[in-house]
């Protein structure tokens, strides 16, 4: 299985951005963010003590709809936890997330934003590593289908989720704490506890450092190793910011 | 249009369902409800336990078995009050006893919140007086035909109304600089005619006065139940010319109705909407439509027709007036045992 | 309002304030000393609303009370109210610009064999072939045919303007209705199909109801003019929050599974002379929608006991360390069903468990949503997922009587 693709800091005029393409899903999201920014418009809403997380999902072919407004708002709540919005410089300030949706199927009316989930969550949690924004924890999300058969089923693709039982998409933090979890379809605990376990493993690998890209953790067919090529992603990118330094 | 901030229908858009018993007779199935009412009798909107029988009661939305203009129901805001009209009697009889899916009448129900007094926005300009805004929005089910989410001009129109009728009430110079929002969810509205009648030349949004009395009666609690000055309690009224008769002969002139549902008569010729404050015998609000020149007055009464509409809804006011002043005692009293 | 008497003993003596205003200074202290009252004062652990911590609000639901409705349904959650409304308007074939022949005739074979189950009299339990369950989907999902908006703009809470367009949080709850609509597979396609059959036998056979009397004579008769769909029923299912204070989206949905359960649709057909599809108005002849079960929302949010942790810098304990330390209880949380405004505000992570029971008494998870903090886990999870199925009894009862 082909690992999704990112690269870092592709857009200049933003604090931050990255952008990321996932194979199995087929979705390609660019993201930019811009923080610490004032916010003068909405003086009256903003907390006092700590800084506000907005965030914009940009579908490719229309403008937002309400579908957008929802995914908004689990990214804004899984992101605002993790964003040190206290630290020096940030309260009463904004960290404005922009997520475009470049390539991949369009999300059609009434859908769950199930299968691009990931996709997104892994672009924001780049972009705001290229801005520099402190974060408590990095996280890595996989989504996973439940067949028929009771199979779980990784790297889901677009048609694949529609003829799962049920689909479920979870995010977990470098420390392993469930962050984030979304699911749907007809399922039963048990069922969703190994749906957790399988998640688990496959965003650890995602997480660690593989030494050189491969340490058998798990099956191979999982191996889309989520958290470990975040850290590979930021690794090239700074190699490559400061190869005037590591030269001389 | 496709409006991205709302759910979407089909795009081709969608067509009410036609009754086929509508078009086969022409006038519709079924005959027209008749007002069971003396001339000069309301509409009850205060229910009490001991006559209510189990199909109103099934009726009422918030299944309550005392008045039906409530206040306090929602907590959030700094008053409300939820008004209703008992069903008229075809009402509860189809409602006992279902058989067409048409329903042949329909009783208000409305929702008012006041939200305030509260600052104005650093944006607006001074004011040395409290700030009124009213919003009236039906909801999308509660006329026959479907209603959009965006206000259109009719709701716009009873907003006006319903403000020329509270801020003559209102003492505004006791809040500078302040503001109190007034919103008005209708969830089901009376009709402007009878459904089975063909649309023709006396035809005119009827229901809608009767909207706009039941407005200023539920907002007027709402807002004594936020506790804010005012003169006296506005009570709203309507009275009507109706003609009862399919011929057009000019020997039956219209008679005086009060409170009357238009979907009851055959037509009315004109109608009154009156906002009144019967402490100090003013009215704040005045609106008169129609042809009130032929009116059939009782022998020896001298009042022109408008004169006799006028009055007529100011009884009604006054009868609405009762209720309004045992549900203001009622908010007192919880208000009372709260503190 | 909270009485008095139950804040007295939780808090301490120097407290000068009046619990209402300490409330508001304080939030988080104030719900911190009803949770966790003094060991010596042998009080419960409650909210400060009076509530045990997975204790719900007094629920009432009642349907049919609209005139103007196909189906109407009223929730209250405590202060929280919902008014449900359906209306439901024919869309024509003719007026869906990508309709094709082909679509009505692969459909109508389809509706033979659901037909002949149904005469078999199990059409409720029979296992649906894939295609069904995708032409089930293609209809009601592509043809757009439920249509629920919600309205927060009606005054019930100061923040929503009324006369704005719909604020994040109304958009987020229409679509996760339409959403859960659509993944519940809650209303059947087959309900809000109108179908035609060309009449070759006489004109009694128009009406869709008589073809289950002649099934035998129709069944090779309609070899060749196939029953084509002329119109589908669109649903406009419209939520009125009425009042606001906390925990809007279990209100809503329960108030469209009334509504939807209370929805009755005419019975309709093709009417050849005026090229129109007519409706009966008698109420014998509607019919009910089959619902596909009846799936009850339970929602959370979690109180963490340490607010000034958000101020530090703390390092944060790994997943397996919090877990343990959660067992010696150094980590204190409470988990509060059905949040009401005020303990809202104070939590910032949310789950919202969906339930359905199948008829053998099986708790079925249809959705299963928390985000917003790192504290619930396995265990908690599986905590709430049976307060949900106590609740799912609940309300079954409550929706059964109304």
């Amino acid at each position: 299985m082909v690992g999704p693709t990112a690269s870092l800091s592709t857009l200049n005029r933003a604090d931050g951005s990255a952008s990321y393409k996932c194979p199995a899903t087929g979705y390609d999201v660019l993201g930019a963010v811009n923080g610490p920014i004032e916010l003068p418009a909405r003086r009256d809403a903003l907390k006092p003590e700590d800084a506000t997380v907005e965030v914009f999902v940009k579908p490719g072919n229309t403008t937002a709809g309400v579908g957008e407004r929802y995914v908004e708002g689990i990214l804004r709540s899984v992101l605002g936890k993790v964003i040190l919005g206290r630290e020096r410089g940030f309260p009463r300030r904004g960290v404005v997330i922009t997520l475009a949706i470049v390539g991949g199927d369009a999300v059609e009316r009434g859908d769950s934003y199930l299968t691009i989930l990931p996709a997104l969550l892994h672009t924001s949690l780049l972009a705001l590593l290229s801005a520099a924004v402190p974060l408590s924890m990095t996280f890595s999300a996989t989504l996973l289908g439940v067949t028929k058969s009771g199979e779980i089923m990784p790297d889901l693709s677009a048609a694949d989720a529609k003829t799962a039982v049920s689909r479920h998409v979870l995010a977990f933090s470098s420390k392993n704490h469930l962050l984030l979890n979304e699911s749907e379809g007809r399922f039963d605990f048990n069922t969703w506890e190994q749906v957790r376990e399988r998640a688990l493993s496959i965003c650890q690998e995602l997480t660690m450092p593989g030494s050189d890209g491969d340490v058998a953790m798990g099956d191979e067919s999982d191996g889309s190793k989520v958290d470990g090529f975040v850290r590979e992603t930021v690794e090239d990118r700074l190699r490559r910011d400061y190869t005037w330094k590591i030269d001389s | 249009m496709n409006d991205r901030r709302r759910v979407n229908g089909p795009p081709g858009g969608t067509r009410p369902p036609v009754y086929a018993s509508l078009l086969e007779t022409g006038t519709g199935a079924g005959d027209r409800s008749q007002r069971q009412r003396q001339p000069a009798e309301l509409r009850k909107i205060c229910m009490h336990d001991d006559n209510l029988s189990a199909p109103a009661y099934q009726t009422n939305l918030w299944h309550f078995r005392t008045s039906v203009l409530k206040t306090g129901l929602i907590p959030s805001a700094s008053g409300s009050s939820y008004l209703e009209f008992e069903p008229s009697a075809s009402l509860t009889a189809a409602r006992a006893n279902p058989k067409s899916l048409i329903p042949p009448s329909s009783a208000l129900k409305l929702a008012c919140t006041v939200h305030g007094p509260k600052p104005l926005p650093r944006s607006a300009a001074f004011s040395p007086n409290l700030v009124l805004t009213t919003h009236v929005k039906y909801a999308p089910f509660a006329a026959r035909k479907r209603k959009g989410h965006v206000r259109d001009s009719s709701e716009r129109d009873l907003g006006v109304h319903l403000e020329t009728a509270l801020r003559g009430a209102i003492i505004a110079e006791r809040w500078p600089k302040s503001g109190l929002d007034i919103t008005i969810t209708i969830l089901e509205a009376e009709d402007d005619r009878w459904w089975g009648d063909a649309p023709d030349s006396h035809d005119a949004s009827w229901g809608m006065m009767n909207v706009l009395a039941g407005c200023i009666s539920a907002a007027s609690a709402a807002i004594a139940d936020a506790h804010i000055d005012c003169l006296d309690l506005v009570a709203g009224g309507v009275a009507a010319l109706v003609s009862n008769d399919s011929t057009n002969s000019s020997s039956s002139a219209p008679r005086l109705m009060l409170d009357a549902d238009p979907a009851e008569h055959r037509s009315i010729v004109s109608a009154c909407v009156v906002a009144y404050m019967p402490a100090r015998d003013e009215i704040t609000e005045l609106w008169l439509k129609g042809d009130s020149s032929k009116a059939s007055l009782a022998a020896g009464d001298q009042r022109t027709g408008h004169e006799a509409l006028i009055d007529g809804a100011v009884d009604a006011a006054r009868g609405a007036y009762t209720v309004l002043a045992e549900a203001v005692r009622e908010s007192l009293q919880r208000a009372f045992d709260q503190s | 309002m909270v009485s008095a008497a139950t804040v007295a003993p939780a808090a301490p003596q120097s407290l000068s304030l009046p619990p209402p205003q300490f409330a508001r200074l304080q939030p988080h202290a104030y719900l911190l000393a009803h949770l966790s009252p003094p060991v010596a004062s042998n009080q419960p652990s409650a909210r400060a609303n009076g509530r045990a911590p997975s204790q719900f609000r007094v629920t009432s639901a009642n349907s049919g009370s609209l005139t103007h409705t196909n189906g109407s349904g009223m929730v209250r959650l405590g202060d929280t109210t919902a008014v449900c409304g359906v209306r439901a308007e024919l869309l024509h074939t003719e007026d869906i610009p990508s309709w094709s022949v082909s679509q009505s005739s692969n459909a109508n074979k389809r509706r033979r064999l659901a037909d002949s189950i149904k005469l078999s009299g199990q059409s409720g339990d029979h296992e649906e072939t894939e295609a069904e369950v995708e032409e089930d989907r293609a209809h009601i999902e592509d043809l757009n045919l439920l249509v629920p908006n919600l309205s927060l703009s009606t005054g019930c809470a100061p923040g929503f303007l009324p006369g704005a367009p719909p604020a994040a949080l109304t958009q987020a709850l229409s679509h996760k209705i339409l959403s859960l609509l659509h993944s519940t597979r809650l209303v059947r396609a087959e309900d809000l199909r109108v179908w035609y059959q060309p009449p070759n036998l006489g004109p009694e056979e128009l009406e869709r109801h008589n073809d289950e009397e002649h099934m035998d004579v129709d069944a090779d008769e309609a070899e060749s003019k196939p029953a084509e769909i002329k119109a589908f029923w669109v649903l406009y299912i419209d939520i009125m929050i009425i009042s606001l204070a906390g925990n809007p989206f279990d209100a809503a949905w329960m108030s469209v599974l009334t509504a939807l359960r209370d929805t009755k649709l005419p019975k309709a057909w093709w009417d050849v002379d005026n090229e129109t599809i007519l409706c009966s108005d008698s109420i014998a002849e509607s019919r009910k929608l089959s619902l596909r079960g009846l799936p009850i929302p339970s929602s959370f949010g979690v109180f963490e006991a340490d607010a000034a942790a958000g101020w530090r810098a703390v390092v944060i304990p790994d997943g397996e360390k919090l877990k343990a330390e959660e067992k010696k209880g150094t980590v204190q949380k409470w988990i509060l069903a059905d949040p009401d405004g005020y303990e809202e505000g104070l939590s910032q992570e949310r789950a919202c468990i969906i339930v359905d029971k199948e008829q053998n008494g099986k708790t079925v998870i249809v959705s299963m949503e928390k985000h917003g903090g790192w504290t619930v886990d396995t265990e908690d999870l599986r905590q709430l997922v049976d307060i949900s199925a106590r609740r799912w009894d609940e309300m079954k009862q409550i929706m059964d009587q109304c």
